[in-house]
């Protein structure tokens, strides 16, 4: 399913990240997270987690999905940490940012297994696995 | 013990009225928001870097303090094109030590701008900004436009202290003399807090604010507009109905507006927008931080160098132009070689493309904690945290200086401050460069 | 006559800033003086011929010289900065800022261009075979002011904010192109075959923008005046019907600027 990747943050994201817990367990539960509209969750069959790729289908992460009526279909929100920015457009249209709101990005339910933040690190970005 | 007024490092609201209670071991605040409060928290963590580390064969080994100057120093003089990233939560004086190593390098500088705001400090070169201090809203403001921004979940204190719920000296009643609208295109806590909410769809803002700017100067916006937007044009007409009708307006953009398709010309508009709108009523525009200290990355690098992120160095006298001199586009282009990363997880906040290369090349990071990038690091510096451990100054959000004076000492033998560290650094690359 | 022939020797690492791979700085000088003109690699310089072997057949002034560049050149920027006579031929694609600030003369390239080429040119001819980055023809960061002449043409599409700030002159795009294209124009003529994404003559005052195929988003700040068939502009005869525009009246009250679009692709505007 195509959808717009509205990232941003949360109030626990911002507590667990200004306490320095990036590598707890707490951290990936509420930062490896995809808030999907309900219509969209329903279509997808209401999955545990989802497989999030780039545009270019180049990148891609799995993160736990989330049923919310925050967002209106067609849109997902992900809380900014290291999962949604694999799939981030590293294209900042020559500004220096990249497109961290409203990037196009597929999402497919999965039974893969959710990284870590440092299994990101070493096994996504180190090994380019 | 317990210390008054200290500043807070955790976001751009910069708060100086914490309470702190240091123990043995132990640390309680007072007034801090869920933010702040674990932020202090890292003061006694168990988790805090207490040592220079060294990568060897993938593990981080502690070594002597010299011996990871020393090898940081052969990174940063070996390098053909180094970057520097001086990340928002050290003080102006560390970001100009920071600054001064980049000069003599002729490397490029950058900071967390360039990857949050900077299109919105590129919107103010364009355009111009009309700004106000938090004090002004405080006092003044009776409408409140928030704008692609959630600031309840980003600065938590933002509407209690500042922006919504004070007593002002015109805004008696507080809460209920001030109008609320947000865009955003999700609900958010902050939309619930307001008395309007207008969820337009993604990407739109340019269009709903040239749309705006059209009804402005008396004429009718294109029809198109609405289904681009997903806002009706009376809707826009009765918001732009509300904003002439106000006695000090104000509008707090986030990234919503700057970090979606358009950029900084999103931030220009709406800074025209303010511009022309103060024809019928006052008006003024802030920009949310989610961290801190952005903004004095901006103050400190434009006061030395005339650009406020994104220095380039290399031809001797500095040179600014996103998308060339900026970090993410010098690592998705591999343009750079090597690395200093200060008190900022940027491997956290990169793209993927990014993030590989740069865990391909050499990288010093200096940080309080543990975090993804220290985990690629090469090698890694102790940081003393500010605002705590050692004086110096913030920028708040709304380009205010605020001073702030330590309640403890830095935990160090080696290092006072994060500007002694990259002093010490300077000083030995001058020896070997 | 003068040919310079630069082959590149061996893949770029950290990009070059080749401003003085330019006719201006070749004419009159021998192969070997060419050869040890400074080029910039972060903060060093090395002689040119560390990475380009170079080739001169004869000749002296600017006007007369040519430099041909035969292989890539996408790690070299600033390539034929602010010349003025002369003319460069890239076989193969450049890197930013490719002809910025131009005043004449002629640069041909094969290939696609990075960002910002032909930045605030002033004269000759800029004519790219494949596609281009953003800001073509643009102003610098901040400055009103683009392009005040000459002529950029490309036969695949381009970026975002192409003619930014244009003040006069002519760009032709026979592709596509994406965000804000006239951006502040305020004189001269762009020309889009393809579509657009969005922003199309968003804050123009003055100029003519002519879009061909579909523009995705319409910029809410022009004013519908009528339809004409068969526009010639800039000595370019465009068939069909165009749909035309007066505006932006976002940004003023007075404005003047006019956008042409193309009837058959934009039936619901």
């Amino acid at each position: 399913m195509e959808v717009l990747l509205i990232t941003g943050s949360t109030i626990e994201e911002g507590r667990l990240a200004k306490g320095g817990d990036k590598f707890k367990a707490e951290y990936t539960k509420e930062c490896a997270a995809c808030w999907i509209a309900t219509v969209d969750f329903v279509t997808l069959c209401s999955p545990e987690k989802v497989k999030v790729t780039s545009k270019n289908g180049k990148h891609s992460v799995v993160v736990y999905a989330k049923c919310t009526d925050s967002v209106r279909p067609g849109n997902v929100f992900m809380p900014k940490a290291i999962w949604t920015n694999v799939v981030v457009d590293p294209d900042t249209l020559s500004t220096g940012s990249p497109l961290y709101k409203g990037a196009p990005v597929k999402i497919e339910p999965t039974e893969e297994r959710v990284l870590s933040a440092e299994d990101i690190v070493l096994k996504v970005y180190v090994r380019g696995q | 013990m317990v210390f008054k007024n200290i500043v807070c490092p955790a976001c751009g609201a910069a708060c100086d009225d914490i309470q702190v209670e240091l123990g043995d071991g132990t640390i309680e605040t007072k007034n801090a928001c869920k933010i702040g409060n674990v932020k202090f928290k890292e003061i006694v963590s168990s988790h805090r870097l207490r040592q220079p580390l060294i990568n060897k064969g993938g593990r981080l080994i502690p070594v002597p303090w010299d011996e990871a100057l020393e090898k940081a120093t052969y990174i940063l003089t070996s390098a053909k094109r180094p970057l520097l990233f001086l990340g928002s939560e050290i003080s102006c004086e560390a970001h100009e030590a920071g600054l001064h190593i980049g000069e003599y390098l002729g490397a490029v500088v950058d900071s967390n701008t360039s990857i949050y705001h900077g299109p919105t400090v590129m919107g103010v070169q364009e355009a111009g900004k009309v700004g106000a201090t938090e004090g002004q809203k405080k006092n003044r403001c009776d409408l409140i436009v928030y704008w692609g921004t959630n600031p309840l979940e980003s600065i938590p204190r933002q509407m209690s202290r500042y922006e919504v719920f004070p007593r002002g000296y015109w805004t008696k009643r507080g809460r209920f003399d001030r109008i609320i609208i947000t865009l955003d295109p999700r609900k958010t806590l902050t939309t619930e807090a307001s008395d309007f909410h207008v969820q337009l769809t993604p990407n739109s803002d340019y269009e709903l604010i040239s749309a705006l700017l059209t009804l402005l100067h008396g004429k009718i916006p294109h029809p198109s507009v609405e289904e681009i937007t997903g806002v009706p044009i009376s809707a826009m007409e009765e918001l732009l109905y509300m904003m002439k009708n106000c006695n000090f307006g104000f509008i707090s953009i986030g990234l919503g507006l700057s970090s979606s398709i358009g950029k900084h010309r999103n931030a220009e508009i709406v800074m025209n927008f303010v511009k022309e709108i103060n024809k019928f009523t006052k008006f003024a525009l802030g920009v949310i931080h989610a961290h801190c200290n952005v903004a004095g990355f901006n103050q400190v690098a434009s006061y030395m160098y005339g650009y406020p992120f994104g220095l380039d160095f290399t031809r001797g006298y500095p040179r600014f132009n996103p998308g060339e001199f900026t970090t993410v586009d010098m690592l998705r282009e591999k343009d750079v070689d090597a690395a200093l990363v200060v008190c900022s997880d940027l491997i956290s906040n990169l793209p993927a493309d990014c993030a590989t290369y740069l865990a391909e090349i050499p990288l010093i990071c200096l940080d309080i904690v543990p975090c993804p990038t220290t985990v690629i690091s090469d090698i890694v510096l102790p940081g003393v945290i500010d605002a705590m451990e050692c004086d110096g100054t913030f920028y708040r959000q709304d380009d205010v200086p605020v001073y702030f004076e330590p309640f403890t000492g830095s935990p160090f033998e080696f290092t006072k401050s994060n500007e002694d560290t990259l002093r010490q650094l300077f000083a030995k690359i001058r020896k070997t460069k | 006559m003068t040919e310079v022939i630069l082959i590149p020797k061996r893949n770029v690492d950290i990009k070059l800033e080749a401003d003085i791979i330019n006719p201006d700085s070749f004419a009159g000088k021998s192969a070997e003086e060419i050869g040890n003109l400074p080029i910039w690699q972060g903060p060093r310089t090395y002689p040119l011929c560390e990475f380009f072997e170079v080739k001169v057949n004869g000749g002296s002034s600017e006007a007369e010289t040519i430099i041909r560049i035969k292989g890539d050149a996408s790690r070299v920027k600033r390539i034929g900065e602010g010349m003025s006579a002369g003319k460069i031929e890239i076989e193969g694609s450049a890197g930013m800022h490719l002809g910025t600030g131009m005043k004449g003369g002629e640069i041909f390239v094969s290939g696609d261009t990075d960002s910002w080429p032909a930045m605030e040119m002033i004269g000759g001819l800029l004519h790219i075979k494949g596609n281009a980055g953003d800001h073509v023809g643009c102003a610098y960061r901040g400055k009103w002011h683009g392009m005040k002449g000459g002529r950029i043409v490309i036969e695949g599409s381009a970026r975002h904010q192409v003619g930014g700030g244009m003040d006069g002159g002519e760009i032709f795009v026979e592709g596509n192109v994406e965000g804000f294209c006239g951006i502040r124009q305020t004189g001269g003529l762009i020309i889009v075959k393809g579509r657009a994404l969005r922003g199309v003559g968003a804050e123009m005052t003055a100029g003519t923008i002519v879009i061909g195929g579909k523009i995705e988003r319409f910029s809410p700040g022009f004013e519908y005046m009528g339809i004409e068939e068969g526009l010639t502009l800039g000595g370019v005869e465009l068939k069909g019907k165009f749909k035309k525009f007066i505006g932006d009246y976002a940004i003023s009250t007075r404005a003047k600027g006019v956008l042409y679009v193309a009837v058959d692709t934009n039936t619901e505007l």
